[in-house]
């Protein structure tokens, strides 16, 4: 119909909240562009220098590293997530498939600050897991996890598996069970009909699911911060420690800038590059 | 067209009052056309069947009628008023959807009094409405019950009462029968007919389904490509197809290659190799003697006979029926290389055993001819 | 029916290593427990002596009470207005074309992968310009902005669910659209109404980043004021309120499966 009743009314608080995050991405870029004047919240001048000096090995490399970190995360929380994804969805008791589904949700709802103060309990040199391993004498020294890249992407995998979850369940619920029966009874194995029907069919999950928790990842600041402890820097550290340690806000506005257009490559480029996947499970 | 008729025990209304009147309606998706330049006029009264197969245009029509969507030319009248520009919730039309849209949370109570509450009818008047209605589908006691307690059937039956307790001024049924079961759809058509003619509201049914829509209407309208082929009685319709969609579309048919012999007034006869069939002369104006025809037959207007007789063939199968027996012939001769016959009673399989070679023969003035494809 | 030992062994190694994976999301949650009970101040496992000492400290401790407060004050303006926002715009998106129609709904939903430290840090700096510096009100915008996706993802997916001929019906019966939208529309969307609500209350009220760039001392939020802990002390404080946490969300979310069918919401199973 031509009639749109209630448009204005439905889209003008929208047009709002829009105009204010516009307003606050402007606000970054601008400040992206001014000097830094030490000793003063004001900026200076307009200046290149906050991008120029991005180009600095410390600052490249911490870049680079965030990116890996963000890699290795995505991969392990995919090979973590699906099966559960697929035992939620697949489950034919009720009682277990709430029991799964609330398990899997609810560390998605504490927070970034709880899970990872349990984490670094888990992790500790007198932590859960070193009190295990030197209680039954397996080893005789606590074997070094916090401040590590190893215990991050273990405490950033249980952050990003609720969402990967979530977006794998809702392709799988979408795979007719029918399909699999179909293979089973044409003698297709569970290992063939997975790798044949099932997988193939659930790729947008997928798609979607490595996207998000790359981005999830990248976005991730206590995690980091409160296990890696500085000595695993990420770009949400870095661009905090310029604004509340060195009050360079002009320099994290541009680091915020540049994190932001990474992302957005590395998503489109992720999307491109995933597309004939994709395509596989077209349906 | 043939005169109209008033069908038979529908109520006493003005003779000939046009309740529904399409004219050039037109209805374009981008570039595809739903519907092209629909024409149609349908007195009060009427059980109005829109017949075609999916994509035809029977449901855009609908949807055009209700004002669910927009024409893109062509006007709508309902008892003479001009409906183009009037709102759906303005236009007093009932309508039953395919899946009865049943609002889920209101009781059956609510659902049928949802439109008497919309015009703001009193609430004491609104219970003993909706009491009536219920009680004329037969749904007195299942008032406070929600949707979804009750049955495909008594589903169907409260959509029909909310549709109708606003008395509406067309009745408007989109495949209603389609999520019922095979044997309740024969009763709930029985019941949905008694009531359309007790309460004599002009209606509107679209189906796919060829049985139904003979079994129910007073008139049809076969559709197909977006164009309607043809308007007329059920009987019309099945024995006077006027083009060779709606000969094949409506009920079984089989097809054998003739030739015209000659035409004479409104009859024609046609040659069949040395066999002569009487047809209607207006499906082959314009064609010269000796032209190939295709001759449409109904499988019970054939007849088997010893081989040598009529068209040659062999038996290749038999289909029970019950009180018939639908018998399958290969036959060179027909389009596709089969023939179907209706053999009443149940002896056909002794009498004619399968691989037995016979002749079938068209009884005369039972088949009618067109122009060959193409 | 029995099936090969080669399947069979497949179906138990899958089983177990969903078993392995549940364990995994657990082990933070147990371990929690187990140290917020323990007397010492000192992590040791398994605890020696047992004590409620610590809920008694996390409970008096006066920035956490200040953080609670904030944080429900936050949340409750946060997710409101995202609600009223997101399902008009929801609204819109499902039922009408207009003009920058895709390129609203894109800004609308980039803040799922605008990292959070860079939107926080943005109303940071537009508070600092427009002398707005770190009030509530700044805090509840960010947020607004942050849980906008959610809410609009949860009553987009209500709307799509809905069956349109449900409306259809009831202009067909008379009734105008904002009867319509009243009587028939709303009501049915009610659940997703709702679980986006809770969806968005939840995200805000854990909300750490961002609200850590745009929160002063006096609008600190829970999260913030835990983190701030972590930084000054080492005693297991953190524990028992994280057991708190975990004991009203998990709550929180058992309850919402069962009154309005999380798998559903969230689009894991099918609308039966």
């Amino acid at each position: 119909m031509k009639t749109r009743p209630f448009l204005a009314l439905f889209v003008s608080p929208a047009m709002l909240a829009a105009g204010a995050l516009v307003a606050a991405m402007a606000a970054i870029l601008q400040f992206a562009f001014r000097a830094f004047v030490p000793g003063s919240m004001e900026p200076g001048g307009f200046t290149f220098a906050n991008f120029t000096a991005m180009l600095r090995p410390l600052y490249a490399d911490v870049f680079l590293q965030t990116v890996a970190i963000c890699l290795m995360t995505a991969l392990a929380t995919l090979i973590v997530a699906y099966p559960l994804a697929y035992a939620i969805v697949r489950s034919r008791s009720i009682p277990l498939k709430s029991f799964l589904l609330v398990t899997a949700l609810t560390p998605m709802f504490l927070g970034e600050v709880v899970r990872t103060y349990s984490w670094i309990i888990v992790l500790g040199n007198s932590g859960f897991i070193n009190s295990i391993l030197l209680g039954l004498h397996i080893v005789d020294r606590p074997v070094q996890m916090m401040f590590t890249t190893f215990g991050v992407v273990v405490a950033l995998v249980h952050v990003t598996l609720p969402v990967m979850v979530i977006m794998l369940a809702a392709a799988l619920s979408h795979v007719d069970l029918d399909y699999e029966k179909a293979a089973t009874s044409l003698g297709a194995g569970p290992v063939r009909t997975f790798l044949t029907v099932t997988l193939p069919l659930s790729m947008p999950g997928i798609v979607a699911g490595l996207t998000t928790a790359f981005a999830w990842t990248f976005s991730a600041f206590a995690t980091p911060q409160m296990i890696g402890g500085g000595r695993v820097p990420m770009v949400s550290t870095l661009i905090y420690q310029l604004g509340f340690s060195s009050f360079n806000f002009p320099f994290a506005a541009a680091l915020s800038i540049t994190a932001l257009a990474l992302t957005v490559a590395v998503l489109a480029l992720a999307r491109a590059a995933l597309k004939p996947l994709e395509r596989l499970g077209a349906h | 067209m043939p005169a109209e008729r008033i069908p038979p025990g529908a109520p006493a209304l003005a003779p000939g009052a046009v309740g529904v009147q399409i004219d050039g309606v037109t209805k374009r998706f981008g570039a595809f056309t739903a519907l092209h330049e629909a024409w149609l006029k349908i007195e009060q009264g009427t059980f109005m069947t829109l017949l075609g197969p999916s994509g035809c245009g029977k449901t855009t029509l609908l949807n055009l009628l209700a004002g669910f969507l927009e024409s893109d030319g062509g006007e709508i009248f309902v008892d003479g008023q001009l409906m183009t520009e009037t709102p759906p919730y303005a236009r007093e039309i009932g309508v039953v959807f395919q899946n009865y849209a049943l609002f889920p949370h209101m009781s059956v109570a609510k659902n049928v009094g949802y439109g008497l509450a919309a015009r703001g009818v009193p609430k004491a008047e609104i219970a003993a409405r909706v009491a009536d209605m219920l009680a004329l589908v037969k749904l007195s006691d299942f008032g406070h019950r929600k949707p979804k307690e009750l049955s495909g059937g008594q589903q169907q039956r409260v959509a029909l009462a909310r549709a109708l307790v606003i008395r509406p001024k067309l009745l408007l049924l989109d495949e209603p029968f389609s999520a019922l079961d095979k044997n309740l759809r024969g009763s709930m058509q029985v019941e949905l007919k008694e009531i359309q003619r007790r309460l004599g509201v002009t209606t509107i049914f679209v189906t796919h389904d060829q049985g139904e829509a003979l079994s129910m209407s007073d008139r049809i309208a076969v559709m197909s490509a977006g164009r309607i082929r043809q308007v007329g009685t059920p009987d019309e319709i099945y024995r006077r197809p006027t083009d060779r969609f709606v000969a094949s579309f409506v009920g079984d048919i089989n097809v054998l290659p003739a030739r015209l012999e000659r035409r004479l007034g409104d009859q024609a006869t046609v040659l069949l190799g040395t066999l002569r069939v009487a047809v209607p002369a207006e499906t082959v104006e314009g064609l010269a003697p000796g032209a190939p025809v295709d001759l449409f037959v109904r499988p019970d207007a054939l007849s088997i006979g010893e081989a040598g007789s009529g068209v040659p063939g062999t038996i290749a199968a038999h289909v029970y029926q019950g009180s018939h027996v639908d018998v399958v012939i290969d036959s060179p001769a027909a389009q596709g290389g089969r023939l179907l016959v209706r053999v009443p009673g149940t002896e056909a399989p002794a009498r004619w055993p399968v691989g037995q070679p016979v002749g079938v023969t068209p009884a005369s003035g039972g088949g009618i001819a067109f122009p060959p494809e193409g | 029916m029995r099936r090969p030992l080669s399947h069979r062994l497949i179906t138990w190694s899958s089983r177990l290593f969903v078993a392995l994976v549940v364990a995994f999301i657990i082990l933070p949650a147990f371990v929690v427990t187990l140290s917020a009970f323990n007397d010492k101040a000192i992590l040791t496992f398994p605890p020696t002596s047992y004590s409620l000492r610590w809920f008694y400290r996390a409970f008096s401790y006066k920035d956490f009470a200040l953080g609670f407060q904030n944080g429900l004050i936050i949340t409750a303006f946060a997710s409101t207005i995202a609600l009223v926002i997101g399902t008009g715009f929801a609204f819109a998106l499902d039922r009408y074309t207009f003009r920058a129609k895709r390129t609203l709904e894109g800004i609308l939903v980039s803040p799922l992968v605008i990292p959070h430290f860079t939107i926080g840090l943005g109303f940071l700096i537009l508070a600092a310009q427009i002398q707005a510096n770190r009030t509530f009100a700044v805090v509840i915008l960010t947020h607004v902005v942050l849980v906008l996706p959610f809410v609009m993802r949860s009553v987009y997916v209500s709307l799509r669910n809905l069956d349109s001929r449900l409306e259809l019906a009831a202009a067909s019966l008379g009734a105008r659209p904002g009867r319509a939208l009243v009587t028939v529309t709303l009501p049915l969307l009610l659940p997703g109404l709702v679980s986006g609500w809770l969806f968005a209350a939840i995200l805000s009220f854990n909300e750490f980043t961002a609200s850590l760039f745009v929160t002063a001392q006096a609008t600190q939020t829970l999260p913030v004021a835990m983190y701030n802990y972590v930084r000054e002390y080492a005693d297991p404080t953190l524990a028992a309120l994280s057991v708190v946490y975990i004991l009203v969300t998990a709550t929180l979310l058992t309850l919402a499966n069962a009154f309005l069918g999380l798998g559903k919401v969230l689009n894991v199973e099918h609308a039966r």
